[in-house]
């Protein structure tokens, strides 16, 4: 990219966010809001949490992409994520009491089984040349019929049981600080997880050997397997990374903050992998700016308990589409500017 | 799949088919159901009574419609993934031009009849204008259609139901349904007795597949949009004007997508309820166009495939105590192994089944999947 391209693509990111950020103050300044009470501890808990499950996927999502895949089933893998998190938890208590040990049995097994699920996306896609954007689409259509039918089995209906989720990580004494203490040491594991994963994953993707051969893949496969690098394991790689992390992304939902499955409608994941890969998009491939991005998608889907705990009934059914709108102002504004060159090609090596 | 022949775009479409049936039992079988049972119920669901065959002939009615919607698209190189969003639209300005109207015009007939025609044309017009968004999205932001019809779906559910619950919804009624239509406001049940199929409505989808197939194959406009989709520079080249394509691929789409939703509103419903309960038309038919390589004629067998996995699902559903959103995750194995044809080609290599075949990664990957990756 050159210097040009990213400073128009840096003005545009810039100006997109600025334009979400007016229009919030807008609805705030229309609706008469008091500003201060809307941006509370609670407001920024609430939005962190929001946040992580975007983050994560879409840092996978960037991954593949980079390296030359685009993985368009990031929603979908988040769904099984959420289901296989919940129903393995569920089923290692025995049905009975489950305790963080389970919840935490239950997120790794989301992101083992998503991971091979990926795998075999990874194959179909890289192998047989499946076409990304139809295969990503399949995905999301096998899991929201598979992972009702799954729940069912388990549970008897679409949806689990309330179950409990994972509990705050509270280091004595700091956390008794006023804002910051709550904010930074009385938190979820799995908002400080995605906060460790986003600055992995920058520094593994700009200053090791891994991160070069990923962006290789995806701009210069040719020059990449010259240099006798096998291109397809590095997107292998990356494609079963956006696969594990989007497996976490789908277990933060259901058993991280939530309270179990819900698999009626489109399910809880609820087009967040969609947003996810806008968030990346606009991050412009960077794992910091998605994280950037999460967090403003997730201070607009949780403007509707911040506006009820002030008191403003706006409808319900309205405020929950903020992200959606979000998303669509973005990819208005900011569009698909600069994507890796070789995204969407099968790479066929000359053996 | 748009480069193969059509004997093979058939082959590959019964074997992923075949296959998506094969896995699904699968899944049966491992969630301790008995298979055989699973597989017979399905298709006496489908097929095994005149009712089931109604129902399955109106699923295939709307699968049918919606496919040719995607198909507009899909063929023209654009992914509409959003034809259940202009779907809910369409039929809801059916609903409001039919509610609105009624009260004006004399009951009757030849009132219904007006009615009818009123309420189809509002929904091809909400849902071309609603389709040309992401449309003018893509031409003129570069924003990927993709992701903007989809957030167009929860869009469209969103804001139609807020509408439904707080100014349709009857005084003291308990669901956000809005009052019913007048009884004479629908379509005659001819053939099969059914309050909720008539073979009017199928013939509206077929005349539909005939009318799209004619204007894709044999006018200018059709002939703009199918280059576009194939050769997108060579389009340019000789004339066509890339950014107005896509706005008109969309909605042109997008109008077939508003009929879908008028006929549903109409011949199903009679009324317009929360479209988050609605069935997801909208994104099986991206399985039925796909399954018939994007062909507005292909999509009628289609359409009543996947009509007749639906009503066998259905009735698997209520008979067997497995649950029909597992005959939605068959539909979307069918979708990806539609999308690897390479996967058939092999096994067809491999078995020695597939008779003349060219190399892999000849033609293959230029096509659809790298049109996509370049134009962003």
């Amino acid at each position: 990219m050159s210097v040009g391209d990213f400073s128009t693509r840096t003005r545009r990111t810039v100006g997109a966010g600025t334009v979400v950020l007016a229009l919030l103050v807008a609805v705030a300044y229309a609706l008469d809001l008091p500003g201060a009470e809307l941006v509370t501890v609670g407001a920024v808990e609430r939005t962190l949490r929001s946040a992580t499950p975007i983050a994560l996927a879409a840092i996978g999502g960037l991954y593949a992409e980079k390296s030359g895949v685009f993985n368009i089933g990031l929603e979908g893998f988040m769904i099984f994520g959420a289901l296989v998190a919940a129903a393995s938890a569920w089923l290692v208590s025995g049905s009975g009491t489950i305790t963080q040990g389970h919840l935490w049995f239950g997120i790794v097994s989301a992101v083992v089984v998503c991971a091979l699920l990926t795998t075999i996306f990874a194959v179909l896609t890289i192998r047989y040349e499946a076409d990304q954007i139809v295969a990503g689409l399949a995905v999301w259509f096998i899991a929201l019929g598979f992972g009702p039918f799954t729940a069912t089995v388990v549970w008897g209906g679409v949806s689990s049981p309330v179950l409990p989720n994972v509990n705050n990580v509270t280091v004595p004494v700091l956390a008794e600080i006023p804002v910051l203490g709550r904010l930074l040491f009385d938190v979820s594991p799995l908002v400080l997880l995605t906060v460790l994963v986003t600055a992995a994953a920058w520094v593994v993707l700009y200053r090791t050997k891994f991160g070069y051969w990923v962006q290789a893949a995806g701009e210069n496969p040719q020059a990449l397997d010259t240099a006798g690098v096998d291109v397809k394991r590095v997107r292998y790689a990356t494609v079963i990374l956006s696969g594990a992390l989007s497996g976490l992304a789908g277990a933060t939902l259901s058993i991280g903050f939530g309270s179990g499955f819900t698999g009626t409608g489109v399910t809880m994941v609820d087009g967040r992998g969609w947003i996810a890969i806008v968030a990346y998009l606009f991050g412009n491939y960077n794992p910091v700016g998605a994280f950037g991005a999460s967090l403003l998608f997730g201070a607009t889907d949780m403007l509707q308990i911040q506006f009820q705990t002030i008191g403003i009934s706006l409808p319900g059914s309205l405020v929950g589409l903020f992200p959606y709108v979000a998303v669509l102002v973005v990819l208005a504004l900011v569009g698909y500017t600069r994507v890796p060159a070789a995204v969407g090609e099968p790479y066929e090596s000359e053996e | 799949m748009l480069r193969a022949s059509v004997l093979e775009r058939f082959a590959i479409a019964v074997a992923s088919t075949l296959l998506a049936l094969l896995l699904g039992s699968g899944v049966v079988a491992a969630a301790g159901y008995d298979p055989v049972v699973f597989l017979s119920s399905l298709f006496y669901g489908a097929f095994g009574s005149v009712s089931n065959v109604a129902f399955t002939l109106r699923q295939s009615t709307m699968l049918i419609l919606a496919g040719v919607a995607v198909a507009i698209a899909f063929r023209s190189g654009v992914f509409n993934i959003g034809v259940q969003g202009q779907f809910v639209v369409g039929g809801f300005a059916t609903a409001l031009t039919v509610l609105f109207l009624a009260p004006m015009l004399p009951s009757g007939t030849a009132a219904g009849f007006a009615l009818v025609v009123f309420g189809t044309v509002a929904a091809i017009v909400a849902g071309g204008a609603y389709a040309a968004l992401p449309g003018l999205m893509k031409a003129y932001a570069d924003a990927n259609e993709v992701i903007t019809t989809i957030m167009l779906n929860f869009i469209a559910t969103g804001v139609v139901f807020f509408f439904l619950d707080s100014y349709l919804r009857p005084q003291g009624a308990a669901a956000p349904n809005t009052e019913p239509f007048p009884a004479y406001v629908g379509f005659p049940s001819l053939v099969f007795d059914s309050g909720s199929f008539s073979v009017l409505g199928l013939a509206v989808a077929l005349l539909t597949v005939v009318v799209v197939a004619v204007v894709m194959a044999r006018t200018r406009l059709g002939y703009d949009l199918v280059t576009s989709g194939y050769q997108e520079p060579a389009a340019a080249y000789s004339g066509v004007d890339p950014k107005r394509t896509v706005v008109t691929t969309m909605t042109f789409s997008g109008m077939v997508a508003g009929l879908t939703g008028a006929i549903f509103t109409i011949m199903i419903l009679g009324y317009y309820s929360d479209p988050a309960t609605f069935p997801t038309f909208g994104f099986d038919a991206i399985a039925v166009s796909l399954l018939a390589a994007n062909n507005p004629l292909g999509v009628v067998p289609a359409g009543i495939l996947f009509g007749g996995l639906d009503a066998g699902g259905q009735y698997i559903g209520f008979t067997l105590d497995v649950p029909a959103e597992l005959v939605d995750g068959v539909v979307g194995l069918v979708v990806l192994f539609v999308a690897t044809p390479e996967l058939f080609r092999m096994a067809a290599r491999r078995t020695g089944l597939g008779g003349r075949y060219r190399e892999s990664g000849e033609g293959q990957t230029g096509g659809e999947t790298g049109a996509d990756g370049e134009e962003r």
